[in-house]
């Protein structure tokens, strides 16, 4: 395990960790916000709940924004010579999301900013928009997870010298692709709806009159369909869990430690107990949820006594999140792409390198792709303790943002 | 004409969609990041005009240009990301060299970003929450975040236009090109010692001065200058010729056998080490050019070396005074619009604020776009006309090829005595002339001999590199931007005057006013204008001296149709995001909320 742990992998799972966990709930609050806003239309209710859930949405979409950031260049820095390589294979799923980003930032500074300024619905289209692509973002992006799951689709022109990416032979075969994606939403969606019911009973004790009403209603409206959304992750959760089946060394590091094995049986990292962990978070919030629910369904009344539960279920709907990424990355290392490790894989694609190339290639694909091989100009000590500070500083700047957002009093509710 | 200069552009080097894809991309996030960069800088000014004076027009001011920097911050951010990975998708081989070797800058732009995400928030968040002392240190924090953050990308973009070492050809003594001796040559230091491995994965440790062939080398241009200060490196000024050609074979993964290095290894020295000779053949040309890179970078500094670039600080002043005089100019065309909205209606206090507004735009336009023409530009030319003779021969337009913008008797004065003044600081300079330019300065003549031996390796003449000289549309790009400067420079100058004249209730004549509508686009213009200089210039160049561009693009490359789609969707994120400002900010009729 200590091999694991180097400045780079360290940096890189760090933001990679706090940026999913604030992404996820930038999937599922944009659909939330659309319907409030459309629900407060002459009802102060709604029309607080959707300007305070665009508000906090958009704090955490731009701290979730620099952490990609970070986590892009760190990415760069530590292995330049593994995105010198992606640059020139995944240009389709990188394109989709960098160009669903683009629109997504644009879509939110003008809905945000827009509120009194644009006809209800020309809202609504901006909204639409924004849903949209909130849901394409990770399209392009579990596109290249998948990809860093099996290869399907890369080749070598052997004419040319070079590999490339058929798209469509990866979105029709890979078959980790589809499952990880509609996981992924579902999940957001689910935990966003934690999460959320979460804060409003929070809130919901912390206020009196119209606020404590709507979020009242808020906290009663979330846990039917986050209810739904767990039982749902648990058939998708199963179907990638299946998918991975064809990744023998990725899923015998997940789930080899109870005994689950396939192909040779070889368990190189057993991370069997952050799928404990996972399942953990998981069966608690579940648990946490249905009570909750089955108990404020009637009256509202019955969320006070739960809302320090809701929070946990809240706190386990992130902690799930953030397992589960860290599970499905760390059980592949120290590989890139985990199918490296399958000869059938290397096999197929080396076959179509001409024979007197092989050794070269083999050779620059397995040092390109081996985290263990960072750029040791971006890891010098000084670096590192640059790093540390900056983000000490960043932290703790956003928890006495949070602070001043959410908790001290002065201003205007209506800051828009 | 224009067809024909436009043509050379695109054609005469390789990747030209791409070209023109980055071109839009970077464009429309430059576009928006001068306003990050000027409006907290005027929002900063604004708020001081406010604590010194408590009027609460200066206040409204702040929060309006505040609103508008968070809101280009958001966009910029955006396309900051979308420019990133264009780099990464369009260029791997440059994203590569970057993370490899020049990284810091990129890497330290990270820590900018996050002050200012941080401060933004802060600072919008906890309006009316935070002491107006607090607040305002917030807003310089905030502010300090983009200028630190420009200040690091630029270091990037400066070494790309003159990296740290880099022998220009033009001798500034004589007046004359070095082309026959080797010149533009790249400063390198090579280590005594190059650790090669073995197929066994062992590893084997040759002097490298005994592996080259020094002689030959030095005959081919390349000059011993000595050691570096540890004693553990040669530091050797290298054509740049050699330089671009090996880095290309690095990036398409040749091996020695395939590679012009097999001509210079000292065959005694192999010989006399019979086993070597299959390994450094198989032994790809990355792992001997990127040690020699390595140790030039931890010998200049890995933290600073593009801060050393020669052009570096000419090219952040002139971005900061850009961005300026950018966001000056467009405060100056939004409150001309309100005053144009506003004369006749009988709020005057609000008048009165349009014209507060309008006369700290006017005169903060007037005092930069002059700082930008006088110091800033011409610190500028000044290092282009030093570090980038090219450029600046097909800047002026010292050819017999084309029209010069200027005619008449001003024209010899102007290129004979007043350029090479302000370029070389004497009047008795002589400009750089673009008709002595080889045309292929920048081909390998060994790959040549390369191509011979096995015709499926490339010679430099067979890489779409048909002109190693910059294209020629940069003359009307550099003009255009002048002129244009001027024209806006002397409106600025007229609507001061009228603000002088006037003050505090003041009135502007129509055709000071009505251009309010086009001011934005005008100045972006002629920022757009520079920006193209710039890069455009630089061609066929990625890295002057080092790497060109058919070496930096991708191996799989969109298609023409693609990326005119990408084009357009950029383009067209620009223009809603034009109009959703003005709809948030300016909507006609109602007073910018506050």
């Amino acid at each position: 395990m200590a091999s694991t742990l180097n400045p780079a992998t360290f940096w890189l799972a760090f933001t990679f960790g706090a940026h999913i966990m604030m992404v996820n709930l930038s999937v599922g609050l944009p659909p939330l916000m659309v319907y409030y806003r459309n629900k407060g239309v002459g009802d102060p209710r709604f029309e607080y709940v959707a300007r305070s859930m665009t508000r906090v949405y958009a704090a955490i979409y731009g701290l979730a924004g620099v952490f990609a950031t970070a986590f892009t260049v760190f990415l760069l820095s530590f292995y330049p010579k593994f995105i010198g390589l992606a640059g020139h294979v995944a240009l389709v799923p990188f394109s989709i999301a960098i160009m669903m980003i683009a629109l997504h930032f644009l879509m939110l500074a003008l809905y945000w900013y827009g509120w009194d300024r644009w006809s209800l619905t020309a809202h609504n289209v901006i909204g639409t928009l924004l849903v949209i692509s909130a849901f394409l973002i990770p399209f392009g992006f579990r596109a290249v997870f998948a990809f860093l799951n099996i290869p399907t689709g890369l080749h070598f022109d052997a004419a040319q010298g070079k590999f490339y990416l058929s798209v469509t032979e990866f979105l029709a075969h890979n078959p980790t692709f589809w499952p990880f994606y509609l996981k992924t939403i579902v999940g957001a969606l689910t935990a966003t709806f934690v999460v959320v019911a979460a804060g409003y009973a929070y809130r919901y004790t912390h206020s009196e009159g119209l606020v404590k009403e709507a979020s009242g209603i808020v906290v009663r409206q979330m846990l039917g369909p986050a209810l739904v959304g767990l039982v749902a992750m648990f058939f998708l959760g199963l179907w990638y869990a299946l998918s991975l089946m064809n990744i023998p060394y990725k899923f015998n590091n997940i789930f080899g430690g109870f005994g689950w094995k396939v192909g040779d049986g070889v368990v190189t990292y057993n991370f069997s107990w952050a799928f404990a962990l996972k399942m953990f978070f998981y069966l608690s919030q579940l648990v946490i949820v249905a009570l909750a629910y089955k108990a404020v369904r009637r009256e509202a009344e019955a969320i006070a006594p739960r809302a320090k539960y809701l929070l946990y279920a809240g706190f386990s709907a992130l902690a799930t999140i953030v397992t589960g990424e860290y599970l499905n990355a760390f059980s592949q290392y120290p590989w890139f792409i985990a199918a490296v490790t399958d000869k059938k894989v290397v096999a197929s694609l080396l076959a179509e390198v001409p024979p007197q190339s092989r050794g070269e290639v083999a050779s620059y694909l397995l040092q390109v792709l081996d985290l263990r091989n960072y750029n040791t100009i971006a890891t010098l000590p000084g670096v590192t303790w640059l790093t540390a500070g900056f983000l000490a500083f960043l932290i703790a700047a956003a928890f006495y943002f949070v602070y001043v957002l959410l908790l001290k009093p002065g201003g205007s509710e209506s800051s828009y | 004409m224009a067809e024909g200069l436009l043509g050379q552009w695109l054609q005469a080097y390789p990747a030209g969609h791409l070209r023109v894809l980055s071109l839009v991309g970077i464009e429309v996030h430059w576009a928006i990041l001068q306003y990050v960069l000027g409006l907290s800088f005027l929002a900063f000014v604004a708020r001081l005009i406010y604590l010194r004076t408590h009027n609460e027009h200066w206040e409204r001011l702040t929060r309006t240009l505040v609103k508008g920097f968070i809101l280009m911050f958001a966009l910029g951010a955006a396309t900051g990301t979308a420019a990133e990975f264009g780099l990464v998708l369009l260029w791997p081989n440059l994203t590569e060299a970057a993370g490899d070797f020049i990284y810091f800058p990129l890497y330290a732009e990270i820590f900018a970003f996050i002050m200012e995400v941080v401060f933004l928030y802060m600072m919008w968040y906890g309006w009316g929450k935070l002491s107006l002392k607090a607040h305002t240190a917030i807003l310089f924090l905030g502010m300090a975040g983009a200028w630190y953050s420009a200040a690091m990308i630029v270091s990037v973009n400066a070494y790309m236009v003159a990296p740290t070492g880099i022998v220009p050809a033009y001798n500034t003594t004589t007046w004359h090109f070095m082309y026959a001796e080797g010149y533009p040559k790249f400063t390198l230091h090579v280590p005594l010692r190059l650790i090669l491995e073995l197929p066994n994965g062992s590893k084997v440790s040759i002097p490298t001065l005994k592996l080259l062939n020094i002689p030959l080398l030095e005959k081919a241009g390349m000059t011993v200058v000595g050691m570096n200060k540890a004693g553990n490196a040669v530091v050797v000024e290298m054509p740049v010729r050699i330089v671009q050609r090996l880095v290309f074979e690095m990036y398409r993964g040749y091996t020695v056998k395939d590679s012009i290095l097999q001509f210079v290894v000292n065959k005694t020295y192999v010989q006399e080490h019979a086993s070597l000779a299959p390994i450094l053949l198989n032994t790809p040309v990355k792992s001997i050019v990127e040690p020699i890179v390595k140790q030039t970078v931890r010998d200049e500094g890995v933290y600073s070396v593009t801060f050393k670039s020669p052009v570096y600080w000419a090219s952040i002043i002139h971005v900061y005074g850009a961005a300026i005089t950018t966001s000056a100019f467009t405060l100056m065309g939004a409150y001309a619009i309100r005053y144009l909205q506003y004369r006749n209606r009988r709020d005057e206090d609000y008048l009165e604020y349009v014209r507060k507004a309008f006369a700290f735009a006017a005169v903060t336009g007037l005092i930069v776009i002059t700082m930008q023409g006088l110091v800033f530009g011409h610190e500028m030319g000044r290092a282009i006309a030093i570090y980038n003779p090219e450029k600046l021969a097909a800047m002026e337009a010292t050819t017999s090829q084309l029209k010069h913008t200027m005619t008449g008797p001003f024209r010899s004065l102007f290129e004979d005595k007043l350029m090479p003044l302000l370029a070389y600081g004497s009047m008795h300079a002589k400009l750089p002339s673009y008709d002595a330019i080889p045309k292929d300065y920048c081909y390998c003549k060994l790959s040549d001999k390369l191509h011979q031996m096995n015709p499926s390796i490339p010679s430099d003449a067979m890489r779409g590199l048909v002109d190693c000289r910059p294209p020629l549309i940069v003359h009307y790009l550099y003009y255009g931007k002048v002129y244009l400067a001027i024209l806006l420079g002397l409106y600025a100058l007229a609507a001061v005057y009228y603000v002088w004249r006037g003050w505090p209730n003041f009135n502007l004549p129509g055709w000071i006013s009505k251009p309010g509508y086009a001011m934005p686009i005008l100045i972006q213009l002629v920022s757009l204008l520079g920006w193209a200089t710039r890069e455009i210039g630089r061609k066929p160049w990625t890295i002057y001296g080092v790497m060109t561009v058919d070496t930096a693009q991708t191996v799989n490359p969109p298609s023409t149709g693609e990326v005119a789609l990408v084009a357009v969707y950029l383009i067209g994120l620009l223009v809603l995001l034009a109009y959703g400002v003005y709809r948030i900010l300016w909507v006609p009729g109602n007073p910018e909320k506050a």
